[in-house]
């Protein structure tokens, strides 16, 4: 509704200083800044993984990424190198750091005076005419200004939380990924071994039937050992194209830069596990989902506020008025004009329960993530140190034991007691076992990597699961 | 050595140690002393110095038990107890036995000698003996629950009868039998002619033929094993730990042998033919002998041969079952004989760095390869003689027979020296052509004539 008011006049132009000195007041809080929030991402993150990010938005930014990425792949990866690579280069990490850009010019936007409105309206008949000129400013938005600053600074320090997460969970991801990569890679080789023995003794055979001392069965039984064995193989080859291809596409290559090289090993076992003192207490305070979702909260209870505040007035605009009605020579009658909703029939009930009900759910998001994180950090750190116990095992008792049997068989061997043949299968028994500690102690690497996600937010638990290898090794222990 | 010296004096000669049981000597004053053995070596024979005269016979890796004589009863004391016996150098096996030794001591006796034993058991299950050929009461034949109780652990039965019959016996458990024979409880026995001058000899061997199933780097036999055995032993003893036979040349030498295995051995002798004087059931007619180089003796069966040993030379003398001169081989192993694995080596080798291909050419490598073995095992073919590797185990040994040896000279008198032009001799000249025989009926006429497998559809 609009009230033309025609009583005290006022001067356009000094209405519109006033609004203008208030303005430009006001929105000196809130202006773009120079890393456009990345910086306080890095210091979040490098607290975690001491590793550079970078945002790239010029060639020179893409030629600087270039070059270190060629550097660090002219050697073999270390795990490190793959995160520094996923940094630089993973495009849907580059996609995150822009929702920065986004929330910051929502936050600046916040912080800015909504322009002043002109409006006019122009009738004529029969050579009367009306003429409505107004020039109305929404107050309302100085009174709400600071408020939505706040709650728009929230959102953006939340923006933050989240790109650091993401830089965190691409470097988690990635690390997980060059883990089984470089498993795949060592189970490969085992069972290429595999098959050589398995190879040896079907060629073995094929020479014992050629010299007249054993049955085509025999023959066909050690023929059919190897063609499990390259089974196996061709398995473990399956498996590592998928290893390779994900960390691939974490460290976001493409081309030339796709033919990078892995170590041959996993690192070893490290000689402790790290201990578990006050590790929830560790998750609640440093966990930036937690974080992201307080902050979150509390824009939302700073919005429940300015809902409440507001809940009478929708829109309160204020601004100098002219009317001209009659002739077109007659003149303009000078005043204000204000407008606002009179809530007769909403009384913003609705919007404040919908606040509210946010706001409260909200609340209760908070606490199931904040009781889901303790236990994720539990779960993680048991299973952290269950797969530290298990490769551990293997390492110190099933390993050495297997390699005492193949001591022992060669001694049987060495007196006739046993034939190549048991020799073989034995030696195929032995590389199994190896290769069951290497996706033990890669399974240990992928829960300690489980483990840090837990302690900065929500980990996708992925180790301890079951291997195509061992299938394999149970289908060879004939 | 133990005399009856020492043995009275109760004093602890080399390789003989007098245990005094935990027990008062008053109470043990009834009981004569414990004498046990150490070694396994052939001991010289036990000079008869009480009672009647008789020939000692010599027992292969054994001993004669010492007696007391009480009363005009010859008293012997035997104690069956776990034992650690050395096979052959290089493999000592956890058995059970008497006296420190399994087989246990040999006990000589002459016949119509009243004989009092002393069994004590130390054994962890009831035991009992059986004196296996014997003519004796009912009550003293040894045979648990039928014939006596059994003699539990840390108890000492008493048996006594008169050696009646002359002739070649042995010893063994009548209680868990297949248990304690498979741990090697056994002994020789031998009852003396009364007239040292009946069929006098001038050496007289004894050892029993016994079995185990060890496996290769265990040490105790497994007592279930029924026929497949892996070690085929004179005495609990395997070559080439068995010791030679030693004899004079243009001895009369008897060898006495049971069988306490699970299955016939055909004993033969190189160089000389023998008769079989005596059986189970005492001496052969002189008329009903035949000559011989090999004679089975069947399971639990006693054979005593005699010869004269005119041909000095290290003759061999062994079980004719090829695989009884073995020790502990596979059986399941493939036969590698001309199967090529020059091109596998190096493939093996990179999985399994020890490997070495074995048996394309025979199994004759085993004789001189000195390869790393299990613990506790001994090569499946072992022993160097003079030429070279000898390549036998289990029951195998050698008659030793020289010019001039003294009557109890026992001692391995070493490799025999061979005349000039005695030794089989390389040629060294070129091989005539080889000219075959044509066949009548060549081989693809026989194909060609062989009516070929056809379809089954018509029946």
């Amino acid at each position: 509704m609009t009230i033309p008011m025609a009583s005290s006049l006022v001067s356009i132009p000094r209405v519109l200083v006033t609004l203008f000195f208030i303005s430009v007041t006001l929105n000196g809080c809130a202006s773009f800044s120079k890393d456009g929030g990345l910086g306080a991402v890095q210091k979040t993150t490098k607290d975690f993984i001491s590793k550079d990010i970078q945002w790239v938005k010029s060639l020179e930014d893409q030629d600087s990424v270039q070059s270190r990425t060629e550097e660090l792949l002219k050697k073999p990866l270390t795990v490190n190198d793959a995160v520094q690579i996923a940094l630089f280069n993973n495009k849907g990490l580059q996609a995150a750091f822009y929702d920065l850009g986004i929330s910051e010019a929502d936050l600046v936007q916040t912080g800015k005076l909504p322009n002043p409105r002109f409006a006019m309206l122009h009738t004529k008949n029969n050579g009367d005419y009306k003429i409505e000129q107004s020039f109305t400013f929404n107050i309302f938005s100085l009174l709400t200004m600071p408020k939505a600053l706040q709650i728009e600074k929230r959102l953006f320090e939340q923006t933050q939380r989240q790109t650091a997460m993401e830089v965190l969970r691409l470097a988690n991801e990635t690390r997980k990924a060059y883990f089984k990569a470089v498993a795949a890679d060592q189970s490969t080789h085992y069972m290429q071994q595999v098959r050589t023995a398995a190879e040896a003794s079907a060629e073995l055979a094929r020479n014992m039937v050629k010299a007249g001392n054993w049955r085509k069965l025999d023959q066909a039984r050690e023929q059919g050992f190897y063609a499990d064995a390259a089974l196996g193989v061709a398995r473990a080859e399956r498996n590592k194209i998928t290893a390779y291809e994900e960390l691939t596409r974490l460290m976001g290559l493409w081309g030339k830069q796709t033919q990078f090289t892995l170590p041959e090993r996993l690192p070893d076992l490290p000689l402790t596990v790290d201990e578990s003192n006050n590790i929830e207490q560790t998750a609640m305070d440093q966990r930036l989902d937690l974080q992201s979702l307080r902050l979150q909260t509390e824009a939302l209870a700073n919005q429940l506020g300015l809902t409440k505040a507001t809940r009478f007035i929708n829109v309160l605009e204020v601004g100098p008025a002219r009317v001209l009605e009659g002739k077109r020579s007659d003149p303009y009658k000078k005043g204000f004009e204000i407008t606002f909703e009179i809530p007769i029939f909403d009384w913003g009930t609705a919007r404040v329960a919908r606040a509210e009900a946010i706001y409260m759910q909200a609340i209760n998001i908070l606490a199931e993530t904040a009781v889901n994180a303790r236990s994720e950090v539990r779960q993680s750190y048991k299973l952290y140190r269950s797969n530290y116990d298990i490769a551990k095992h293997y390492r110190d008792e099933i390993v050495p034991i297997r390699k005492r049997i193949s001591a022992e068989n060669q001694l049987r061997y060495n007196g006739m007691l046993i034939s190549a043949f048991e020799l073989l299968v034995n030696a195929q028994l032995q590389v199994s076992t190896v290769n069951s500690y290497i996706e033990a102690l890669r399974d240990f690497w992928l829960s300690q990597s489980d483990l840090e996600m837990a302690l900065i937010g929500k980990p996708l638990f992925s180790s301890g699961t079951g291997s195509p290898m061992r299938d394999n090794q149970m289908s060879m222990s004939h | 050595m133990v005399t009856r010296r020492n043995f009275l004096l109760g004093a602890s000669a080399a390789g003989v140690a007098l245990s005094a049981a935990k027990v008062s000597s008053v109470a043990m004053a009834a009981l004569p002393q414990i004498v046990s053995m150490e070694t396994p070596d052939t001991q010289p024979p036990l000079m008869p110095e009480n009672g009647r005269p008789y020939n000692p016979v010599v027992t292969l890796n054994g001993w004669t038990l010492p007696w007391r004589m009480n009363n005009g009863v010859k008293e012997f004391h035997l104690v069956a107890e776990p034992v650690v016996r050395e096979m052959a150098p290089g493999m000592k096996a956890h058995l059970w036995g008497y006296n420190g030794q399994s087989p246990g001591p040999t006990i000589e006796v002459v016949e119509g000698d009243r004989v009092r034993i002393f069994v004590t058991n130390r054994l962890p299950e009831h035991t009992s003996i059986h004196w296996h050929g014997q003519r004796l009461p009912n009550g003293m034949d040894g045979v648990t629950g039928l014939t006596q109780a059994g003699i539990n652990p840390g108890k000492t039965f008493v048996y006594e009868f008169e050696a009646k019959r002359p002739g070649t016996f042995m010893y063994h458990p009548h209680a868990d039998e297949m248990t304690q024979m498979a741990m090697g409880m056994m002994g020789f026995w031998v009852t003396h002619p009364k007239n040292p001058k009946f069929m006098a000899v001038d050496r007289d061997f004894v050892f029993l033929l016994n079995s185990f199933d060890i496996d290769p780097g265990s040490y105790t036999p497994k007592i279930t094993t029924m026929l497949d055995f892996n070690l085929w032993a004179f005495n609990s003893r395997v070559a080439p730990g068995i010791s030679p036979m030693v004899a004079g040349q243009g001895d009369r030498v008897r060898i006495r042998v049971g069988n306490l295995t699970m299955t016939n051995h055909p004993m033969h002798l190189h160089g000389h033919e023998f008769v079989v004087v005596g059986t189970d059931g005492g001496w052969t007619p002189p008329n009903s002998r035949w000559p011989e180089v090999t004679a089975d003796i069947a399971v639990g069966q006693m054979r005593a041969f005699e010869f004269i040993a005119d041909e000095p030379g290290d003759w061999a003398f062994h079980c004719h079952k090829s695989h009884h001169t073995m020790n502990a081989m596979g059986h399941d192993v493939p036969t590698m004989i001309g199967v090529d694995q020059s091109k596998l080596v190096d493939r093996i080798t990179s999985l399994i760095p020890d490997y070495m291909s074995m048996g394309e050419s025979g199994m004759a490598d085993m004789e001189t390869m000195e390869m790393p073995l299990p613990d506790n095992t001994l090569p499946m073919m072992s022993g160097q003689g003079q030429f070279g590797g000898i390549g036998m185990g289990g029951m195998f040994t050698t008659v030793k027979i020289r010019e001039g040896l003294a009557r109890n000279d026992y001692k391995d008198p070493g490799a025999y020296q061979h005349p000039v032009g005695t030794v089989a001799y390389e040629m060294n000249s070129e091989l005539p052509p080889v000219q075959r025989q044509t066949a009548t009926l060549s081989g693809d006429e026989i194909e060609f004539k062989a009516r070929k497998p056809v379809s089954h559809g018509e029946h």
